[in-house]
């Protein structure tokens, strides 16, 4: 078949709806900046790569841990000193991550996966 | 040279109309039995992610929908002929299953922001309450707030997403549905539905829409299945830097 203007009766020009243009901007850009980058193998952008991918992996267990601490507190299985000492060690860890993404250059929304069909990762 | 691949289609032998793709070059229909492939020739191994390649990309395959509902190729798709005839003879069964599933039908998309921010906010850290609990506890105090505004905004969204699937299941042929990809952006959903049933479709969002103020619609459409495409290459799709 030849695609001409005289065979086109599906035509459909595509519309979009909205009445918050500005506000949908913003938070696709958000999404694209969520999108899987490939790691480009050079010298300078190896490393920030390599840090980005390892501090997630960080972010995503240091996450876990708070949960399983909060459980664990709310469930009265943990006495005063041990839920201060619990507070004092996940808040050090918050630190010193924070502290590693500055050194990095890497902001909170970077640490992040798209795993494709289940999501992202955190 | 390499070709720049842009969709599969089916029935489709030549193109009237010249239509200029990446880089300037013509776009030119290769068949390999009843699978036909819209390409152009490429001299460079990639081609540049830039935005006027995203939206040549984007026209040369809208140029199809207009016709015959394609099955769209990666942006950045590149490879040698021998290549994708190939992967064309390899996979051609469910290629062709692919294209059956999306025959007569258009993407549309939907995407929601929650106004209503639930948020429960952390407790304030005051001297006193510092000395009298510690500063450990304090702060798994205030992450066990967090996590707790965490799990009701993650709940509302489900609740939401739910909502948009029921009013809609009748019109919807399949669904690609993301929860919460951003803070604000509760759902991204994308529809497959039969091309006559646009009309509907957005009769139904209308109504949605006047029924939750408080949330906020894009909708926009028709557009290629490019959420349902997941054409899986099995040879190196390659990336140009800009």
């Amino acid at each position: 078949m030849e695609l001409s203007p005289k065979t086109n009766p599906l035509s459909a020009e595509p519309e979009i709806e909205t009445s918050h243009a500005e506000e949908f901007v913003e938070q696709l850009r958000c999404v694209a900046d969520t999108l899987p980058s490939r790691i480009n193998i050079d010298a300078q952008s190896v490393e920030q790569g390599l840090a980005k991918l390892v501090l997630t992996l960080i972010e995503f267990i240091r996450r876990l841990l708070e949960k399983q601490a909060v459980r664990r507190m709310e469930g009265g299985d943990l006495s005063p000193e041990q839920i201060e000492e619990l507070g004092l060690a996940l808040m050090r860890l918050e630190a010193k991550l924070q502290e590693l993404k500055t050194q990095f250059g890497l902001a909170d929304e970077d640490l992040n996966l798209d795993l494709g069909p289940i999501g992202r990762l955190i | 040279m390499k070709l720049y691949v842009y969709c599969l289609a089916e029935g489709i032998d030549v193109r009237r109309e010249p239509t200029l793709g990446i880089s300037g070059a013509s776009v030119r229909v290769l068949k390999t039995e009843n699978l036909s492939v819209l390409v152009s020739d490429l001299e460079a191994d990639s081609a540049p992610v830039t935005r006027e390649n995203a939206l040549t990309h984007a026209a040369v395959v809208r140029s199809v929908l207009d016709y015959f509902t394609p099955l769209p190729f990666r942006f950045g798709t590149v490879v040698t002929e021998q290549q994708l005839q190939s992967y064309l003879s390899t996979h051609k069964a469910i290629l062709e299953s692919k294209l059956e599933s999306v025959r007569g039908r258009v993407e549309m998309s939907v995407k929601i922001i929650w106004e209503n921010t639930i948020e429960q906010q952390p407790q304030s850290q005051n001297k006193s309450q510092v000395d009298k609990q510690g500063a450990g506890t304090m702060f798994l105090a205030e992450k066990r707030q967090q996590i707790l505004g965490d799990e009701h905004r993650a709940a509302e969204a489900s609740k939401i997403s739910t909502w948009l699937h029921e009013t809609l299941s009748e019109l919807v042929g399949d669904e690609q549905v993301t929860l919460r990809p951003t803070e604000r952006l509760v759902v991204s959903a994308a529809h497959l539905i039969e091309r006559g049933k646009i009309g509907q479709y957005r009769e139904k969002l209308a109504e949605m829409r006047q029924n939750r103020p408080d949330l906020h619609f894009l909708s926009s459409g028709p557009w290629p299945p490019y959420s349902f495409a997941n054409i899986g290459l099995e040879f190196k799709t390659q990336f140009g830097v800009s």
